[in-house]
Order: C-alpha cells, then sequence, then structure tokens
C-alpha cells in the first residue's frame, strides 16, 4: 500500500471533502484490482453457498405462518409473531433453554480444554510408537453412533452393567448414574469427552506441529525448564485456533447434542433432559408442526449468532483474532 | 447416524393411530386433517355405500385349525402347520397388461439388491407388470415422507404406517391418492376376488373423507396391542403354575420370588404398555372409554392407569424391575427375555413364534415363551381391541382409470390367500432357487434369504395366518390355543373403527402427560406428578377434547 | 524443506534433542496413568463391539447383551453382509462420492480460505459474514429439499456432493492456519513478482501440508459417512452408498407392532445371527476406512517441517 500524498491546506473545507471521498473511492478500487485474484477465489465456496444455504433460506419464513405442506409457503396463512408468542409463553421451553445453556456451559468447562491437554500430552511424548499406538485409537469413539455409545455406557455402567454387578457381589451400594437426574450434566459431559476428545486433538496436533522447534531450542538455552518452555512457547503457539474454536464453540452454545439427549430421555426423565432440539422435536416435528420447529431454529440462529458476534469482539479485545481480524 | 426410535415408544408419545389430528370436527379415515379441504362427514348409511362387498374366499384351502370366532365380531387366526401340499392357483391368468410402476414401501431390515434379483423377476413375471420396487429405511422413512408430498416426488404406488400419519396433515395427503371407490364399492370390488374376501372391518379403516383411498395391509380378526408374557422353562424350575397368576398381587408376588439382582435376574421388564388389559384403561391408539355412568373418559382420566402405574412404580421401587427397562431400553427387551435377565415381560403377539424360540433357544434349549391367560383387576377380563390394519398403500392420483385398474389387479394377486400358489411366489419366491419345503413348510434357501425381503406384502396382503416358522410347531399351536381363548374377550372399545379427527391443537397436550407417565412408572416421581400432569392436560384442553366426543357420540354413536 | 530433509527429520524423530532435559520419573508415571487410561477406556469397548460381532446367538443370549468373554464365535455376521450384491456396489459409489467430494470440497475451501486469509483485502470481512451467517441459519428440512430437487438433484448422485461441498467451520479452521503463514515469505513472493495464485502454490500450500491432510481427512470422513442426503434423494437403492446400505443391516429383527412381522428372514442351514452381532459387524465395517486412512494424515503432523507459528 503506497502513500498518498498529503495536498496543501490552501484549498477549502468542503472541496477537501471532497477530495478526501475521491481518494477514499481511488484507495477502495486501488484494492480492489489488487485483490482480484483472491475476490474471485472466493466465488465457488460463495456461489455453493447461496445456492444451497441462501435460497432455501425462504423456508424460514414458516416460523411466520401457518405451514401447511400442502398448502405451500405461497399459500400458507400469515400468523405473524403468534408461533414465537406461544414458544415464549411455553415454560417447557424456558425449561429446555434452561437446560440447554447449562449442559452447554458444563461442557465448555470440562470437555473444552481435553483434547488440548490430550493433544500437549501426546505432543510432549517421545516415543514415536506411543504416540503412534495412543493416535491410532483414541478417535475411534467420534465413528459410533450415539445409539451404540450409550449402550456401551450402560452396559458398563447401568443398573444391571459391569461396574454395578461387581459392587453387587460385593455387598456394595448401586450407583445408579445412568438414571439420575441430578448428575446427569455430568454424566452428559463425560460421554462426550469419551467419544469427542480424540477427534478433537486433531486440529490441535496439527497447529503443534506448526510451531517453531528452533523456538524451542532457543528457550531451552536460555535456560527455560520444560514448563516454561510450554508456557512461554507451546500455548501461545496454538493460542490462535485455541481461541477460534472457542469462538466457534460459543456460538453453537444453544446445540448440545439432539440424539444423545433423544436417547436417555426417558432414563432421566424430561426435566433433566430436555433441550431445544428435543423440544423441537417432540412439539413441532412429531406433531407436524413445522411452524414451531422453524420458530425454535430461528430463536436459536438469532441468539447464536449475537453470542458469536460478541465472543469474537472479546477475543479481538484480548488481542486476539479470533473468527477475523479486525 | 440417525437412529429408528422405538416403534411402541413413538406411539406411545404422539397417540397416533386411528385417532389422529386435524382442524375441524369431522368424521374421516384412520388419518390426519391439518388444514380445511373440506372434509365432509361419514354416516353409516353413506359408509355403506362406500365398504367394498364381503365375499368369502371360495379357494377350498382348508386350515389346520379354523378360525375361533370370538365376541363382537372378533375371530383369532386360521392356523396352518404346514403348507398346503398342491396349492391352488386362486386368480386366473396374468393380472399385469405390461404396464410398469415405481413402488415405495418402508422396510425394517436389510435391503435386497434390485438388479439381479430372481425373486423380484419371478413376482413381476408371475403378475405381468414391473412394479419396481424402492424400499425406503423404515426407522426413518417418517423423515422421507414429507418430503416426497411437497416435493410432489410421489411414486406410483406408496405404503404409508398409520403411526407415520399424524406428520402429514392427511386429510389433504389424501387427495394425492386415487379414489378407489369406483373400481371397489359396492359390488365392483367383485372383480377382484381376492379383494373381496377382505373383511369389512379392514375395509372401513381404509376410508378419507368420505372416500376409499387406501387398501389395508397385515391385518387380522383381533388385532390387539399385546400381552403379558412369561418364561415357562423358569417357572417350572421355580415351582410356579402360571395359571394361578390371575389377579394383580399374584403377579406382584412373583417380584420376589423371581428376583435375584446378584445373580442377574430380575422378575420384570418394563410391563406398562401390557398391563391396560389387567386394569382396564385403553392403550394406544385407544384413547377413550365410557364408564358405568356413561361418561366420557380419555384413558389418562380412568381410575385403572393409577392403579397401574402404582403397581408398577412399587414393583420398581422394590427393585424386581431390571434397570435396563427402567431406563428406558426398550429396543434390547427381547434379548433381556431370551438371556433369562427378565423372567415375565409383555410384547406383541407376533413376538410368540417360531424364530423367537429359535433365538431363544441358541444358549438354552430349555427356554419356552407362554402367554399368561388373560386375567383383569376386577376379575372380569376383557381384551380392547386394536383397529384392524396397522399400514395402508396408496394408488398415485396421477394414474390413469386402466393404471389404476392394472394395479388393482396386480392387487388381486398380491392378496391372494395363504395356501394359495400366488402366495408362495410372492413370500418365498420361486421353488428351488429361494425357498425349499423343509418339515411341510417353505424356509428360505441362502440366495432367497438375499433376495426376499419385505417387500410386495407391504403393498397388500390376505388376512393375517398363523403359521409355523422354523419348525417350530409346537409354538404355533401352543399360541392358537391361547388366541382361540383370547377372543372370547374381545370388546370394541368407545368409538372403535370411527376414525376421528380431533382438532389440532391438541395434539401437543399429551406430550408433557406422557413424560409424566414413563417418570411415574420407572420410580422417579411420585403418582401425584401423574395426577397433577392429567389436571394440567384436562384444563388445558382436555376437557374441551371430551365435548368434541360427546358431540360425536350424539351424532354418530359409539362404534359399538 | 526438501523431502529428504522431511525423512531424515522423522527418523530422527524418536531421538531426543540436545536442548530437551529427561523426563522426572513422577511426570512419567503421570503421563503413562493418563494415557493407559485414555487407550483402555477405548479399547475395551471397541474389543466388546469386534467381539460381539463374531459372537454366535448363543454367545449373546448368554452375555445377555454385548459380549465381554467368548463363547461361540461365528463369521456368519459378516458373511451375511459381503455376500450382498448392494453392499459392494455401494462400496464403489461411496468410493466414487468421496473421492470426486473430497476434490471438489478441497478445491473450493482451499482457494476460500487463502482468499480470505490477507489481512486487509478488500471486502474480506462482508464475505467472512455471509459465510459465518450459514452456520447458524438454514431454510430447513423441505426447503433444501424443494431447491435441491428443482435443480434436478433427485435420484442424481451430485446431491450427495454439492449441498453439503462447503464447510464453513473448515474453511475458517484452514484460513487460520494460512494466515498463519509467515509474511516474510509471502513478501518475498509478492516481491518476485509472484501472483496470488503463483503464492498459493508455490508458498502457503507446501508449508501447510498439516492442516490440508486434516482438511482433507474431515471433508473425506463426511463424505464416506453421509447417509441423510442419500435417504432423501435416493430413492432408486441401487445408488445407494454403503452407510445407508449397512445401516438397514442393523434394524434386522426389528418387528412392527400389530403386524406380528419380523424381519429376520429364517434361512435352512445356516446358523441364525444375533442381531446385534449384525449390528456390531456394521459398526466395525465403519471404524476399518478411517483405520487404514488415518496413519497417512498422522504422517503430516511431525513436527518442526512448517515455518511460523499459527496465529488467528
Amino acid at each position: 500500500m503506497t502513500a498518498i500524498p498529503e495536498t496543501t491546506p490552501a484549498v477549502p473545507v468542503a472541496a477537501e471533502h471532497d477530495a478526501a471521498r475521491t481518494r477514499r473511492r481511488a484507495e477502495r478500487r486501488r484494492r480492489l484490482r489488487r485483490d482480484r485474484a483472491l475476490l474471485i477465489m472466493t466465488v465457488p465456496a460463495v456461489l455453493l453457498l447461496v445456492v444451497f444455504n441462501y435460497v432455501p433460506m425462504f423456508g424460514a419464513a414458516t416460523a411466520f405462518q401457518n405451514y401447511s405442506i400442502y398448502a405451500g409457503f405461497m399459500h400458507s396463512p400469515w400468523v405473524g409473531l403468534e408461533t414465537f408468542r406461544q414458544l415464549f409463553a411455553d415454560p417447557l421451553f424456558w425449561g429446555a433453554l434452561e437446560n440447554t445453556v447449562v449442559l452447554s456451559l458444563v461442557q465448555l468447562v470440562l470437555f473444552f480444554p481435553v483434547p488440548i491437554a490430550l493433544a500437549v500430552l501426546l505432543n510432549s511424548i517421545m516415543s514415536g510408537k506411543v504416540r503412534t499406538i495412543v493416535q491410532s485409537v483414541v478417535y475411534l469413539p467420534h465413528f459410533f453412533s450415539w445409539v451404540l455409545a450409550v449402550t456401551i455406557f450402560q452396559e458398563m455402567l447401568g443398573g444391571a452393567g459391569a461396574l454395578n454387578t461387581a459392587l453387587r457381589q460385593h455387598g456394595l451400594a448401586t450407583w445408579n448414574i445412568m438414571t439420575d437426574p441430578g448428575t446427569f450434566k455430568y454424566l452428559i459431559t463425560s460421554q462426550v469427552v469419551w467419544k469427542e476428545a480424540g477427534w478433537g486433538i486433531i486440529v490441535f496436533l496439527a497447529a503443534l506441529a506448526a510451531i517453531d522447534q528452533n523456538l524451542y531450542e532457543a528457550a531451552a538455552a536460555d535456560g527455560a525448564g520444560r514448563w516454561r518452555r510450554m508456557w512461554h512457547i507451546t500455548l501461545p503457539g496454538i493460542r490462535g485456533v485455541v481461541v477460534l474454536m472457542l469462538v466457534l464453540r460459543l456460538g453453537n452454545v444453544l446445540t448440545v447434542g439432539f440424539e444423545q439427549m433423544l436417547i436417555q430421555r426417558g432414563a432421566v426423565g424430561r426435566d433433566a433432559a430436555e433441550v431445544l432440539d428435543t423440544y423441537a422435536y417432540y412439539y413441532g416435528v412429531v406433531n407436524a408442526n413445522f411452524s414451531l420447529g422453524a420458530a425454535a431454529s430461528l430463536f436459536k440462529g438469532v441468539f447464536s449468532l449475537i453470542v458469536i458476534l460478541a465472543a469474537n469482539k472479546i477475543a479481538h479485545l484480548a488481542g486476539e483474532d479470533g473468527l477475523y481480524r479486525r | 447416524m440417525s437412529q429408528p426410535l422405538d416403534r411402541r415408544r413413538f406411539l406411545g408419545m404422539a397417540g397416533l393411530g386411528a385417532v389422529a389430528v386435524a382442524g375441524g370436527a369431522l368424521i374421516a379415515g384412520c388419518g390426519d386433517a391439518k388444514t380445511s379441504s373440506g372434509p365432509g362427514t361419514t354416516n353409516k348409511d353413506q359408509l355403506q355405500l362406500l365398504l367394498p362387498a364381503y365375499v368369502a374366499a371360495a379357494t377350498g384351502i382348508k386350515p389346520d385349525i379354523p378360525s375361533v370366532q370370538g365376541t363382537n365380531g372378533f375371530f383369532s387366526d386360521a392356523v396352518f402347520l404346514s403348507y398346503p401340499a398342491n396349492p391352488v392357483t386362486t386368480s386366473t391368468g396374468v393380472p399385469g397388461k405390461g404396464g410398469s410402476y415405481t413402488a415405495t414401501t418402508p422396510l425394517w431390515g436389510a435391503i435386497p439388491s434390485s438388479s439381479g434379483n430372481a425373486y423380484y423377476d419371478a413376482v413381476n413375471k408371475a403378475l405381468g407388470a414391473t412394479i419396481k420396487l424402492q424400499p425406503a429405511d423404515g426407522s426413518n422413512y417418517d423423515k422421507v415422507l414429507p418430503t416426497l408430498f411437497a416435493g410432489d416426488k410421489l411414486p406410483d404406488w406408496i405404503q404409508i404406517p398409520s403411526w407415520n400419519m399424524g406428520l402429514l396433515g392427511f386429510a389433504d395427503a389424501v387427495n394425492k391418492f386415487a379414489d378407489l371407490g369406483p373400481y371397489l364399492s359396492g359390488d365392483a370390488v367383485k372383480a377382484y376376488p381376492n379383494l373381496a374376501a377382505v373383511p369389512t372391518a379392514a375395509w372401513q379403516c381404509c376410508i378419507w373423507n368420505g372416500k376409499l383411498y387406501g387398501l389395508p395391509v397385515y391385518y387380522g380378526g383381533a388385532t390387539f396391542n399385546g400381552m403379558l408374557m412369561y418364561r415357562k422353562d423358569i417357572f417350572d424350575k421355580e415351582g410356579i403354575n402360571a395359571d394361578e397368576i390371575n389377579t394383580p398381587d399374584a403377579l406382584a408376588a412373583l417380584g420376589k420370588q423371581l428376583t435375584n439382582a446378584a445373580a442377574g435376574r430380575w422378575a420384570f421388564d418394563d410391563l406398562y404398555g401390557y398391563l391396560n388389559n389387567v386394569f382396564k384403561f385403553p392403550a394406544d391408539p385407544n384413547r377413550w372409554i365410557i364408564d358405568s355412568s356413561g361418561k366420557i373418559l380419555h384413558r389418562y382420566e380412568t381410575p385403572g392407569i393409577v392403579e397401574a402405574l402404582t403397581w408398577q412404580q412399587s414393583m420398581a421401587k422394590a427393585g424386581y424391575i431390571h434397570p435396563d427397562a427402567l431406563a428406558d431400553k426398550s429396543q434390547d427387551a427381547k434379548q433381556r427375555f431370551w438371556s433369562g435377565k427378565v423372567v415375565v415381560t409383555g410384547d406383541g403377539a407376533g413376538a410368540w413364534a417360531g424364530d423367537d424360540a429359535k433365538s431363544g433357544q441358541a444358549a438354552n434349549p430349555t427356554y419356552n415363551r407362554q402367554a399368561f391367560k388373560i386375567f383383569a383387576a376386577d376379575g372380569k377380563p376383557e381384551v380392547l381391541m386394536n383397529p384392524s390394519a396397522g399400514m395402508y398403500s396408496f394408488l398415485n392420483a396421477k394414474l390413469s382409470a386402466d393404471q389404476v385398474k392394472e394395479c388393482l389387479a396386480v392387487a388381486n394377486y398380491l392378496a391372494a390367500p395363504y395356501g394359495s400358489a400366488e402366495w408362495l411366489t410372492v413370500n418365498y419366491g420361486t421353488a428351488g432357487t429361494d425357498y425349499t419345503i423343509v418339515g411341510g413348510n417353505p424356509v428360505l434357501t441362502e440366495r432367497g434369504n438375499k433376495e426376499v425381503a419385505t417387500t410386495y406384502q407391504f403393498l397388500i396382503t390376505p388376512l393375517t395366518s398363523t403359521t409355523v416358522k422354523a419348525g417350530f410347531t409346537q409354538v404355533t399351536k401352543d399360541y392358537a390355543a391361547w388366541q382361540g381363548e383370547m377372543v372370547k374377550y374381545a370388546v370394541k372399545p368407545a368409538f372403535y373403527g370411527m376414525n376421528i379427527t380431533e382438532p389440532a391443537q391438541y395434539a401437543k397436550l399429551t406430550q408433557p402427560v406422557e413424560d409424566a407417565i414413563k417418570d411415574v412408572r420407572y420410580g422417579r416421581k411420585p403418582i401425584s406428578a401423574f395426577q397433577d400432569a392429567v389436571k394440567t392436560w384436562q384444563s388445558q384442553g382436555g376437557n374441551a377434547l371430551r365435548a368434541f366426543y360427546e358431540d360425536i357420540r350424539q351424532k354418530y354413536g359409539t362404534g359399538q | 524443506m526438501t523431502a529428504s530433509a522431511l525423512t531424515a527429520t522423522s527418523r530422527r524423530r524418536a531421538a531426543r534433542p540436545n536442548w530437551e532435559e529427561p523426563p522426572t520419573p513422577a511426570g512419567q508415571a503421570g503421563k503413562a496413568t493418563v494415557l493407559l487410561v485414555v487407550v483402555a477406556v477405548v479399547i475395551v469397548p471397541l474389543y466388546m463391539v469386534v467381539l460381539t460381532s463374531l459372537s454366535t446367538q448363543g454367545a449373546v443370549n448368554r452375555a445377555g447383551g454385548m459380549v465381554l468373554v467368548p463363547h461361540g464365535l461365528t463369521v456368519e455376521a459378516y458373511r451375511q453382509i459381503f455376500t450382498n450384491q448392494l453392499v459392494m456396489h455401494s462400496l464403489l459409489v461411496s468410493l466414487g462420492i468421496t473421492v470426486v467430494g473430497t476434490v471438489i470440497s478441497m478445491v473450493v475451501t482451499v482457494l476460500c480460505a487463502y482468499g480470505l486469509s490477507r489481512q486487509n483485502s478488500y471486502a474480506h470481512r462482508p464475505i467472512l459474514m455471509i459465510l459465518v451467517v450459514t452456520m447458524f441459519f438454514s431454510g430447513g428440512l423441505i426447503p433444501t429439499f424443494l431447491v435441491v430437487s428443482a435443480l434436478g438433484g433427485y435420484d442424481n448422485y451430485w446431491s450427495l456432493i454439492l449441498p453439503g461441498a462447503v464447510s464453513v467451520f473448515n474453511i475458517l479452521v484452514m484460513r487460520a492456519f494460512f494466515a498463519g503463514t509467515a509474511q516474510e515469505l509471502i513478501d518475498a513472493a509478492s516481491i518476485d513478482g509472484a501472483s496470488d495464485w503463483r503464492t498459493l502454490r508455490s508458498v502457503v500450500l507446501p508449508t501447510s501440508r498439516a492442516v490440508v491432510a486434516v482438511i482433507s481427512l474431515f471433508y473425506a470422513v463426511g463424505y464416506w459417512n453421509t447417509f441423510f442426503n442419500a435417504l432423501l434423494y435416493l430413492p432408486d437403492n441401487q445408488k445407494w452408498p454403503l452407510q445407508m446400505v449397512i445401516y438397514t443391516y442393523t434394524l434386522q429383527g426389528n418387528s412392527m407392532p400389530g403386524t406380528g412381522v419380523t424381519n429376520t428372514g429364517q434361512y435352512y442351514g445356516h446358523q441364525q445371527v444375533a442381531a446385534l452381532a449384525i449390528q456390531m459387524a456394521v459398526v466395525t465395517l465403519t471404524l476399518i476406512p478411517i483405520l487404514v486412512i488415518y496413519p497417512f494424515v498422522q504422517r503430516h503432523f511431525t513436527k518442526g517441517v512448517l515455518l511460523g507459528a499459527v496465529k488467528g
């Protein structure tokens, strides 16, 4: 970017504004020409998104209609904010929202750091063999369906499962973790950790691999021990990716797993297990009330967008780039 | 990967089936009317005009144990211990005229390949028409159906289970289907002898908006939700005589006797879904009863459901119910029973069959499933019946009259009765290639097992018969005897077969009550939680719904 | 870095660099415990899944569910799956979809990620917003279905690829890595007169092997497991990808209420397969491709290959 030479202030103010505007426009056109190639590179992705994501978004209008698949979008009657009014007047909706937010925060605190810690741990292992063995199995639960995951938990921790059978045989009291509404949030989080932590390390492993090894050597030469090296090189090295993941996770605060809750809703009761997605399912989809589903979706979308923009702003304030640079 | 919901739970959740949801008071078919396509009511006279005439099959096929006539017009299935040696051909000539049709049916099982499938080829050849079967994943059928309707991608012939109809606003959905009245009503059906042999009760369910749209699938003479069953081999070892278990207290006493948690055995599975006949309250899809004072009660309001929930809860709290059942793992219930982890369970009648015996005996040759005799808390046993058919197939409205006639001729072939040559072709394919006769009954070969799945059968079937599976003749005899006894107690619940469509705004009220029922029956909350939920249901719409039904009773009676 | 230098680095990986001090016994014990727990918690269920897939109905009955101690073994479940003609055909379909889809997605993603990664580039923030909004708002099942059908996607293979070809999450991750490429390299390239295309190809991509490998893996896994789009858009079973076909095997043995019909099918001569064994066989088969592919991706995680730290 070349600097624009200053004009002398002998010119009148209005003309100066015009000149400034012309300068800005020229500046913009210059940047446009310079970045033409970059813009062209984004075209395929944007085009696909416009066709397959933005065009169907007219469907969000069903949140304001009493939608019937036979009348279609054109002929379904409009009801304005009525569906939202019904939604917000329903105490079950607020219960679901509360559960969703609580579960999300618990997972944020107890799950989010785990892949990072695991990746850093693996990174510090010298033996290539150990690293390979661990890395080649730890992600596998990601590929199990939730039904299988819950079945395995039931087999291990259920009332008739391995743990409780052993307890019974030794005359000890059983631990009914799988049907306890009180500890449900921790059960859910431990299930997510088991299933997803291993897969989550992949991005962080890639980030760790990108850290310049010379930095470590230089720090060691300066006398920094292993913990100081981790604090000053490793963690800052992956900070950008961590913040990006955090912002994205916050953006998904209202999504805590649909299938996982659906499968276990009967085991712990609706009070503990209802989240927004299951609420929309039971009161929307099952009763063919597409409008309710669309309204819940729209609510989620608006809420999430606000949260992610706020999170990104906070990241900027902390000096990080988050989703995109300032 | 998306996961199937257990069908039973699904039904329980939304209370679908014959009684569905609609916008406006009207009497239509076993379906759903969400918007206002102006369905008319169907009174008895109009119904008579629409229903196809009934002409009993004159094929000369004789079952080994004939059907037992029960009360109120219900009857047990005819029993065949072996397939007739020289099966008759009930239809003359080839039904089809070379037409080609696409058909979509759900399937709960491995999908057979459609190219190089000798079974498809054989049946299509026998039909004289090409039915291009496109089985869809049964557990995700509810996601596929709305898109087919909304996107106008309906095939020529589609099958829809009753539990998926609530999703579709069925009174409007039927406008996409061909009206079969002109071809089948009254004496017109006599052109199709096998269709004329379909009992009137089954046809009654196929009427929506005053028109005949559907072909019934897997209908029987006495369809009901299921019964309580037990492991006779374990009872024998423990010295228990099942005939003595004829009160809820006697059943409860088994809890203590049979439970040994340390050894991994519990007395009961989740029995709630099958306690309805013991405690006298309707199970899905029936919902209403008329009590002795003539008042219309929803099943949530009956004293019976409170008794049942209280009974089950005390069993749960005492530790007599298997923990996985209390964790709502109903899909593993059969495995628990086969493994002997539970001794008393409940299941649909289809579970008592040779396939079940084969699985159960895999580890324990003495495995023996039997059903309790029907008993009730008040000493007067009754079995509430369900609508005759659970699934229906429909022809696309875009088909021409000739095409409809060709499809009905094909349906006539597919509805050939058990014991005929056609039935064998449709259900087992070609002799030698796809099946062989073992012990008098057809058994699929290895190739047949890959090629033959439930496909054509989902379009239309003949009246259900009880047959021998996997060579277990005694199981068939036991079940047949039990069913013969059971039909003596068969009763019609209130508004039976009337296919009433309820106003749409009441649909979502049932979910909180169903959730409360689960909380109570698994021992999480006291019975008062259920009663509170019912009070809320009543004030938010239950009472209005009762007034709606009162209106119907005045005008159309109660279907008795 | 040249290829030979890379392999030299990886071969030397096993040896400790001079500047790194040897681990303390407590540290080693701690690490070992954690890793042991992590591996055990994954291996035990995996073992149960594989063992159950190889178990007879009798063994499953004895165990009452998933099998921990082997009692009766059979490969019947796998035999039933593999001798189904539809399974073999769907394997080819899935391979095709995965390869074509991953290539298309990677091209689109790499281009878009690079296009958005340069500081102060024209309109990069509005474009980013366009991308991010799609992560939170969608038209829903039916509107998307209508659009894809209107474009001719019904009963067509491309409906499995194009609607999901762009993952904004993947673009954002790749963008973050690209943005972290050392500015000196890029400046050097532009001084040499290289265009953005050239810079991408010759400077940024070679130093971004890890993230390219990772994102390719993510896309490939997504396409391989494609299920929902196949459910909606492919009525013809012959066109089904592998996941759809073998998923239907897991429904074997379910009965529909009111019909008394079970889809087990019983046939003569062979041992009846436990429904649970088939379900576990399906799970095991799902794991095999990723077990094969992952080591190739992992190779790119060697340290010190890349230059420059990763910035946001």
